[in-house]
């Protein structure tokens, strides 16, 4: 009897040790999952996009609204960072924050016609990679005619997989814009960079107050 | 109406020799892609080449080497502009009207069957690229869709087999062999392309003019070619115009865009649907 209690306390001690090694060594290995992260931010993208409200508002007040819930999972930083590649780093703090804003300001203007252009596509999760601290997400973007392939890369800070690039078909975002501004660098420097970013986003905006 | 039936038939009867032709040349290739077995990836699509977005060093890449041969640029550039004055001039007027009288369904129809009918001469690029699982893949939706999809104008295949489409082109095969891009090339009507890229696509053209069933006169194939441009364009209106206005360079955005999307195809690690 003695006998038949010690062994089943020795099975619930060595259960108990077990369990503790088991949850210590999960909660090590808790790296956030990047489709996890991903899917209720792009969810809630959708359900913004299909409020009622939001196509009778103004290009301005649509814009406001999107790019607010947008900056929770993009890292518009980074993306400056990369969009720039080693000119960043001849920079000076100010000068990157000011390119920082100019850049977010170009895609919020760019990207307000593609509000009316959301109906209710169903976003489909495909793959994830991750690679250190970095992640790709595939994902379908359905309609009845047509599928497009939208991948996100990600980077992981604290704890949290931030956007920095978007790839669309294969066409990266950050990479596209990249070649066309080393170009107006290496032709007119980063002074002239600027100019031009504050033309386009004059041009994009004049667009936006005009509908 | 006799003569119209012969003429029929006798395109039918090419359409099948071509058939028997691939099917003889696939299934003596198949018995060669058992030996590989695993042939399938690896040497081929190192060499095709393809981009790592979790690799950091593709975004720093200094811009030099980023840079793409264009020695051409001013002729290009030209030939930028025509293609965009007769894209937004021309075509997307036409399109616009093709696309309020037929519905959108029938015009991804019209879509699956030309795509349908370039299926033979993708499945004879990847045998020529030793992908012989895609080149049987690829004769397997042909096959199933020209019968079960009603000549291709459905996608059973894709549907309901869940064969998805392969990528494939004469000019792919090209750098599969080693052949090099020479350098970039606008072409007119045709858009962003490469010297060895359109070699291959007019390899690629006359291979599928030998069975396409309206080879016959210059009338009916230049009015089908220009349905089939008319019809990709009325699925993809206003996308041009919207890319073009985020853009700073649409000449460089354009180039580069060409040349990401073109590795994207040329990648086969991952499935393409």
């Amino acid at each position: 009897m003695q006998r038949t209690a010690s062994i089943s306390s020795f099975f619930l001690a060595s259960l108990i040790v077990l369990l503790l090694v088991l949850s210590s060594h999960g909660a090590v290995a808790a790296s956030p999952d990047p489709t996890e992260q991903l899917r209720p931010f792009l969810d809630k993208v959708t359900t913004t996009l299909s409020e009622p409200g939001l196509k009778g508002k103004s290009r301005r007040e649509q814009s406001d609204k999107m790019i607010s819930v947008i900056r929770e999972r993009f890292d518009f930083r980074e993306m400056s960072k990369r969009v720039l590649g080693q000119q960043w780093r001849n920079l000076a703090d100010q000068e990157q924050t000011e390119f920082e804003r100019l850049f977010t300001q170009l895609l919020q203007y760019a990207y307000v016609g593609k509000i009316d252009d959301y109906s209710g596509q169903q976003i489909q999760y495909i793959q994830q990679r991750v690679k250190g601290e970095r992640a790709e997400v595939q994902t379908l973007l359905v309609d009845k005619t047509k599928s497009i392939p939208i991948s996100y890369i990600m980077l992981l800070r604290n704890d949290q997989w931030m956007i920095y690039d978007v790839v669309v078909e294969g066409v990266s975002l950050i990479r596209n814009y990249m070649e066309q501004f080393s170009e107006i660098l290496r032709k007119d420097g980063y002074p002239g960079l600027v100019k031009q970013l504050k033309d386009k986003i004059a041009e994009l905006e004049k667009n936006i107050n005009k509908s | 109406m006799m003569h119209h039936l012969g003429s029929m038939e006798k395109q039918l009867r090419r359409l099948g020799l071509l058939l028997a032709t691939v099917a003889m040349l696939l299934s003596g290739h198949l018995a060669v892609a058992a030996d590989f077995s695993g042939g399938d990836v690896g040497f081929f699509e190192k060499v095709a080449g393809s981009v790592d977005f979790l690799n950091d060093e593709s975004y720093e890449k200094p811009t030099s080497e980023v840079k793409v041969s264009d020695p051409i640029e001013p002729f290009n550039r030209a030939m930028f502009v025509v293609n965009d004055k007769f894209y937004i001039w021309l075509l997307e007027p036409v399109a616009t009207g093709y696309s309020k009288v037929l519905p959108a369904d029938i015009r991804t129809c019209i879509g699956n069957f030309f795509y349908n009918l370039g299926e033979p001469v993708r499945s004879v690029n990847c045998l020529l690229q030793g992908r012989f699982r895609d080149a049987g893949s690829t004769l397997g939706r042909f096959l199933i869709n020209s019968i079960f999809g009603v000549f291709g104008l459905a996608d059973p295949a894709g549907d309901e087999f869940s064969i998805a489409p392969r990528y494939a082109s004469f000019g792919e095969t090209l750098s599969v062999w080693g052949v090099g891009d020479g350098f970039y090339l606008v072409v007119p009507l045709l858009g962003p392309s490469t010297l060895r890229d359109f070699s291959g696509t007019v390899v690629d053209g006359v291979a599928s003019a030998t069975y396409a069933p309206w080879n016959d006169d210059t009338v009916t194939t230049a009015t089908v070619q220009g349905t089939k441009v008319v019809n990709r364009a009325s699925l993809h209106l206003g996308e041009y115009v919207e890319i073009k206005s985020m853009t700073f360079d649409s000449y460089v955005a354009f180039r580069n865009g060409y040349y990401q999307m073109r590795s994207k195809q040329y990648d086969h690690s991952q499935p393409s649907k």
